[in-house]
C-alpha cells in the first residue's frame, strides 16, 4: 500500500510539470496584455512598456517560461499583475473560504444524494419513488446558478420583505457585518447563516445527481444472491440494507467523489459570483479576463494537483469499501 | 459503519473548529503572517490611534457599508492605480489631496491651505496644513509631496496618470522644498495645471522612500496595510470581500474634525440581483451605481431611496475612418442621424441619461448646449447624406451600394456587456431602415483592445465603447493627427482646425479667453464625427434611508463620507 501510494506520487510529478508547461505556452499564445487593464488617453506607451518591464513581460516567452517553472517549485507563484500582490498570500486568503464552501457542500450533498437514493430503491416504483425521481431530475437539469438566484429571492428578498420573517438568510458573504463583535456562539450561527444559501443551491444540484446513482446502484446489488441469504437468515431489513447492500453498492458513488474532489479546490466561479463569495473559482477567471498570468498558473496548477489527488483518493477509497480490492 | 461515523464525527469537528475559528476580536488584533512591512507599520498605527479619545455627540457612531461590483483593485497605492473606487478611496476616505473640488466643482483648499501662481504661471506654490498627521503619528510636510511627485514622475514607477504633469519640469529641478509646510513647482503655462493635485493622494514618504520605483506597485502598502492621513484609518481588506475602515479620532479639527460613522465598509458583491437584495434588505447601505432596470425595485422600497447624478462617462461607437465605406464624415453623419438615440436612452437606460454629441459632460464649464440639437434622429436627412457620399444604388437586397459596387456594409465590435450589446444591435435595425448594413459582432474585452488599439492592426469598423473624463477635458489622444498611430487613435482623425483646437485648448489659462474654442471644438466633432456619440448616462444611487447628508455627485460617491451619519436609535450594526 505504501509503496502504492509513492509510486502514484512520483509519477504524478512528471504530468503536474506537463500540464504546467502547456498551459504556460498555451496561455501566452492568447491575445491580449496583462497592461491592458491600465490602457486609457493619457497613459503613455512609454508608462505601459516600463509596466510590462517591472512585470518582467518585456523578455521572451521562452525566459519568462524557465524563471516561472524555476520560482515555481521552490513554492514561489510570482506575483499578482492585476492585485499587487504575491500570489501565494492571495491563495492563502482565498483558499479556506473555498474549502469551508465547497467541503460544506459536497458533505451535504453525499449525505442527502446518498439517503435519497436508498430511500428510492427500497420503495421501488412506489408513488414516492417516482415523485422524487422527477424532482431529482428537476434539480439536475437546473442550472446552479440559477438557483441561487432564485433562493435569494425568495429566502432573502421576500421571507424578509414581503413574509417578514424573524429570520432570513443573508444573501452574500461569509459573514455579518460585526462578525468579530459577537459571542463564539453567535459567530458560528452567522457563519451557518451564510453558509446555508450558497451550499444548498451548489448541493441540490449534486445530491440530484448522486442519487439518481446510488439508487441504480442499490437496486443493482438488492437482486444479488448475498442478500438474499442476508435476509433468508432473518436479518432485519435495515441491517441487510446498511450493512450488506450499501457497502458494495457505494463504489460507483465513491468515483463520484474522486471526480467532485477537485472542485473543493477549484470552487465553483457561479455560485460564487452570485453569493459574493470570495473563493478561488471567481478569482481564477477574473485572473483570465484580466490576463494575470500568475494567478491563472497558479490556479491552474492547483487543480492539476487536486484533480491528481481526488483521483488518488477515490482509488484508496475503493480498497477501504471493497476488501477484494488490493494494491500492491 | 463504525469508520463512516468517526469519519463523520472527524469532519464536523472540523467544521465547528473552521467556522469559529477566523475571527479575530477586535483589540486583540493580531497582525501574524502578514508581511513584515505590515507588521511593523499597523501596530505603530494602533498605538498612535489609542491616545486619542472618540468623540461624542448624538450624529457620532455607527457603520456605514457601501456594496459596489468589484474588488478596489490598486488598493490605496496613489502611485500605481488608475482605478475609479481605488482613487475615491484614496483621495475621500484613507488618504488626502492638496486640493478638493467643492459643490460647485470650484477648487478648494484641502490638504494645501493655499496657493499662489506667479503671473506667467511658470511657478505654483503650496503653503500646505501643519496639522495632517499620518496614521502612525508621522507629520505630513512638504516632503511628502516632493516624494510623491518625484515618484509619481519617474517613468521606473510607471504611474498611469503621469501624463497629469506633461507640462510640468520633470524631475528634481521641477520642485522645491521651501520649508516644511510650503513647496514650490516649475512648470510651463497651461490650463488646468491645478487638476492633478485634485486627482492625485500624496503618499508617506516615511514608509514608502527606500522601496525602488519599479517595485512600488507591488509593495504591501497599497492592498495589505495602507497608512494613510485622511478622515478614516485603514482596519482591515479582505480580497473579494471587504475593506474596513475605522474614523480617525485625530483628523484636524479645522477641515471639520473626525468623522460621524465609527466604521465605514466597502464590500464586493459582484452580481448586481444580490447587491439589489442586499440593499433592499438593509445588509447594505449604499449601492454604488445600479442598474437602470433595477431603478424600479429601488424607488418602491421605503427604506431606500434612488439617487441619480450627472457623471463624467459617456458611451460611444468610434468609427475606423481609414476604412473606405468610413471615410467620409458625411457617411459618419448620416449613421449618427439614422440612428434614434433618445429611443435607446429610454429604452436601455430608463431614461436615466441625456443625448451626446461630443466628449464635453454637460456639468462641464466648457459644456456647449448649442449642438445639443445639432444632429436630430431624421433618416430622411440621413438618405440625403449617403446619396450625396456616392453611395446612391440600391442593391437587389436593400443595401446601398457605391458606383463602383461596394456594399455599405460595416461590422460593429463590442466586449460582452449587455448594454453595449443592446446599442450594436439597435443600431443594426435602425440602420438597416436606411440601406446600411451593420453586424454586429462580439469580441472578450482583451481580445477587442487588441484588435482596436494595436495600430497596425485597427481590425474594426465600428467599435461600442464607453470614457470615463477627468475634470479636465484633453481628448489630444482619441484625435490629434499626430496620434493617429497611437493605441486610441481609433478614428484616425486628420483635421488642422481639430489640431489646431486641440493643442490650443490645453494652454489657454482664461476660462473666458478658452469658451468660444471650447464651443467650437465641440461643433467641429459634429461636423467630423470622428464617434457617434451616444448617451451621458445619468449614474444612479441606492441609498438606505438611515444614512443621513449622503451626497452623490459628479466628483463621485464617496466625496464627502465624512459627513454621513445615522441617527442613534436607527444604528443597526
Amino acid at each position: 500500500m505504501g509503496r502504492y501510494l509513492i509510486r502514484r506520487l512520483l509519477g504524478a510529478i512528471p504530468l503536474v510539470l506537463g500540464i504546467a508547461t502547456i498551459i504556460f505556452f498555451v496561455l501566452s499564445l492568447a491575445p491580449g496584455d496583462p497592461v491592458s487593464i491600465y490602457t486609457a488617453p493619457n497613459v503613455s506607451s512609454e508608462v505601459l512598456e516600463q509596466m510590462r518591464q517591472n512585470m518582467g513581460l518585456d523578455q521572451p516567452v521562452h525566459v519568462r517560461y524557465v524563471r516561472w517553472m524555476g520560482s515555481m517549485i521552490q513554492g514561489d507563484f510570482g506575483v499578482s499583475f492585476a492585485r499587487n500582490q504575491p500570489v501565494r498570500e492571495i491563495v492563502q486568503q482565498i483558499l479556506p473560504n473555498t474549502l469551508i464552501l465547497s467541503l460544506s457542500a459536497i458533505t451535504l450533498a453525499f449525505l442527502t444524494g446518498i439517503l435519497i437514493g436508498v430511500f428510492q430503491a427500497v420503495r421501488q416504483n412506489s408513488l414516492i419513488d417516482n415523485s422524487l425521481s422527477v424532482v431529482a431530475l428537476f434539480f439536475y437539469s437546473m442550472p446552479s446558478f440559477w438557483l441561487a438566484l432564485m433562493l435569494i429571492l425568495i429566502f432573502s428578498l421576500t421571507a424578509r420583505n414581503v413574509w417578514d420573517w424573524p429570520f432570513y438568510f443573508p444573501a452574500s458573504g461569509m459573514t455579518s457585518v460585526g462578525h468579530e463583535f459577537m459571542s463564539p456562539l453567535e459567530q458560528v450561527g452567522d457563519r451557518l447563516r451564510h453558509l446555508a444559501l450558497p451550499s444548498i443551491s451548489l448541493a441540490l444540484v449534486l445530491a440530484a445527481g448522486i442519487a439518481r446513482y446510488m439508487r441504480g446502484s442499490l437496486l443493482e446489488v438488492i437482486r444479488q444472491d448475498y442478500v438474499r441469504t442476508a435476509r433468508a437468515k432473518g436479518l432485519p431489513e435495515r441491517t441487510v440494507i446498511f450493512k450488506h447492500a450499501l457497502r458494495n453498492a457505494l463504489i460507483p458513488v465513491v468515483t463520484l467523489l474522486g471526480l467532485y474532489l477537485p472542485f473543493l479546490f477549484s470552487g465553483t466561479v457561479f455560485i460564487e459570483t452570485v453569493f459574493a463569495w470570495p473563493g478561488m473559482g471567481k478569482l481564477v477567471v477574473d485572473a483570465i479576463g484580466q490576463r494575470d498570468y500568475p494567478v491563472v498558473m497558479a490556479g491552474a496548477f492547483i487543480f492539476a494537483v487536486m484533480v491528481i489527488i481526488g483521483n488518488l483518493v477515490a482509488d484508496l477509497l475503493y480498497s477501504v469499501i471493497d476488501p477484494r480490492i488490493r494494491y500492491e | 459503519m463504525r469508520t463512516i461515523r468517526r469519519v463523520v464525527s472527524v469532519l464536523s469537528t472540523l467544521a465547528v473548529l473552521a467556522l469559529a475559528g477566523c475571527g479575530d476580536t477586535e483589540g486583540t488584533r493580531s497582525y501574524a503572517g502578514m508581511p513584515a512591512f505590515c507588521q511593523e507599520v499597523l501596530p505603530a498605527v494602533d498605538a498612535y490611534m489609542a491616545d486619542f479619545e472618540q468623540p461624542t455627540g448624538e450624529r457620532y457612531g455607527g457603520t456605514a457599508v457601501v456594496g459596489g461590483i468589484g474588488e478596489i483593485a490598486d488598493g490605496m497605492n496613489a502611485l500605481v492605480s488608475s482605478d475609479y473606487s481605488a482613487n475615491q478611496h484614496q483621495l475621500f476616505v484613507n488618504l488626502m489631496s492638496l486640493v478638493r473640488l467643492d459643490e460647485a466643482l470650484e477648487l478648494a483648499p484641502y490638504l494645501a491651505h493655499s496657493w499662489e501662481v506667479n503671473d506667467d504661471i511658470t511657478e505654483l506654490t503650496f503653503q500646505l496644513r501643519d496639522d495632517i498627521v499620518w496614521h502612525d503619528g508621522t507629520p505630513t510636510t512638504a516632503h511628502d509631496v516632493e516624494f510623491t511627485y518625484l515618484r509619481a514622475t519617474d517613468p521606473q514607477t510607471a504611474f498611469p496618470n503621469a501624463a497629469f504633469w506633461s507640462n510640468y519640469v520633470r524631475g528634481p529641478d521641477g520642485v522645491e522644498v521651501l520649508d516644511d509646510h510650503t513647496i514650490r513647482f516649475r512648470l510651463q503655462e497651461h490650463a488646468d495645471y491645478m487638476d492633478s493635485w485634485r486627482a492625485t493622494a500624496i503618499m508617506p514618504r516615511h514608509l514608502l522612500e527606500d522601496v525602488p520605483p519599479s517595485e512600488l506597485r507591488q509593495h504591501p502598502f497599497g492592498t495589505r496595510c495602507p497608512v494613510g492621513n485622511g478622515p478614516f484609518v485603514f482596519a482591515e481588506h479582505r480580497p473579494d470581500a471587504s475593506w474596513t475602515f475605522r474614523r480617525n479620532p485625530a483628523f484636524s479639527e479645522e477641515l471639520g474634525g473626525p468623522p460621524y460613522l465609527e466604521r465605514y465598509i466597502y464590500r464586493i458583491i459582484p452580481e448586481p440581483t444580490t447587491l439589489a437584495t442586499e440593499l433592499l434588505t438593509g445588509n447594505v447601505d449604499v449601492y454604488i451605481a445600479p442598474l437602470p432596470d433595477q431603478a424600479p425595485a429601488i424607488e418602491a422600497s421605503s427604506e431606500v431611496e434612488l439617487r441619480d447624478f450627472a457623471f463624467r462617462n459617456y458611451v460611444f461607437v468610434g468609427w475606423n475612418s481609414r476604412r473606405p465605406q468610413l471615410a467620409d464624415a458625411r457617411v459618419r453623419r448620416a449613421l449618427t442621424q439614422a440612428t434614434n438615440r433618445q429611443q435607446i436612452i429610454d429604452a436601455l437606460l430608463g431614461g436615466y441619461g441625456s443625448i451626446a454629441n461630443a466628449g464635453v459632460p454637460p456639468f462641464h464649464w466648457a459644456y456647449h448646449e448649442g449642438i445639443e440639437d445639432a444632429l436630430p434622429y431624421n433618416p430622411e436627412e440621413a438618405r440625403r447624406l449617403l446619396d450625396e457620399a456616392g453611395w446612391s444604388e440600391i442593391g437587389p437586397d436593400g443595401i446601398r451600394m457605391n458606383a463602383e459596387g461596394d456594399r455599405l456594409e460595416i461590422s460593429i465590435k463590442y466586449n460582452p456587456n449587455q448594454q453595449r450589446q443592446d446599442v450594436a444591435e439597435i443600431m443594426q435595425s435602425q440602420l438597416r431602415d436606411i440601406g446600411v448594413a451593420v453586424r454586429p459582432q462580439v469580441v472578450e474585452w482583451a481580445t477587442l483592445l487588441n484588435q482596436i488599439n494595436s495600430p497596425d492592426l485597427r481590425d474594426f469598423d465600428g467599435v461600442v465603447m464607453g470614457w470615463v473624463t477627468e475634470f479636465k477635458v484633453d481628448d489630444h489622444d482619441l484625435f490629434h493627427s499626430e496620434k493617429r498611430d497611437t493605441p486610441f487613435g481609433w478614428a484616425g482623425t486628420e483635421d488642422e482646425r481639430l489640431d489646431f483646437l486641440l493643442d490650443t485648448l490645453q494652454l489657454i489659462v482664461d476660462r473666458d479667453e478658452a469658451l468660444p474654442l471650447w464651443h467650437e471644438y465641440q461643433e467641429r466633432l459634429v461636423e467630423l464625427q470622428p464617434y457617434t456619440y451616444f448617451f451621458f448616462p445619468q449614474r444612479l444611487g441606492g441609498v438606505n434611508t438611515r444614512l443621513r447628508d449622503v451626497s452623490l455627485d459628479a466628483r463621485g460617491e464617496w466625496v464627502n463620507l465624512k459627513d454621513w451619519w445615522i441617527p442613534a436609535d436607527e444604528r443597526i450594526r
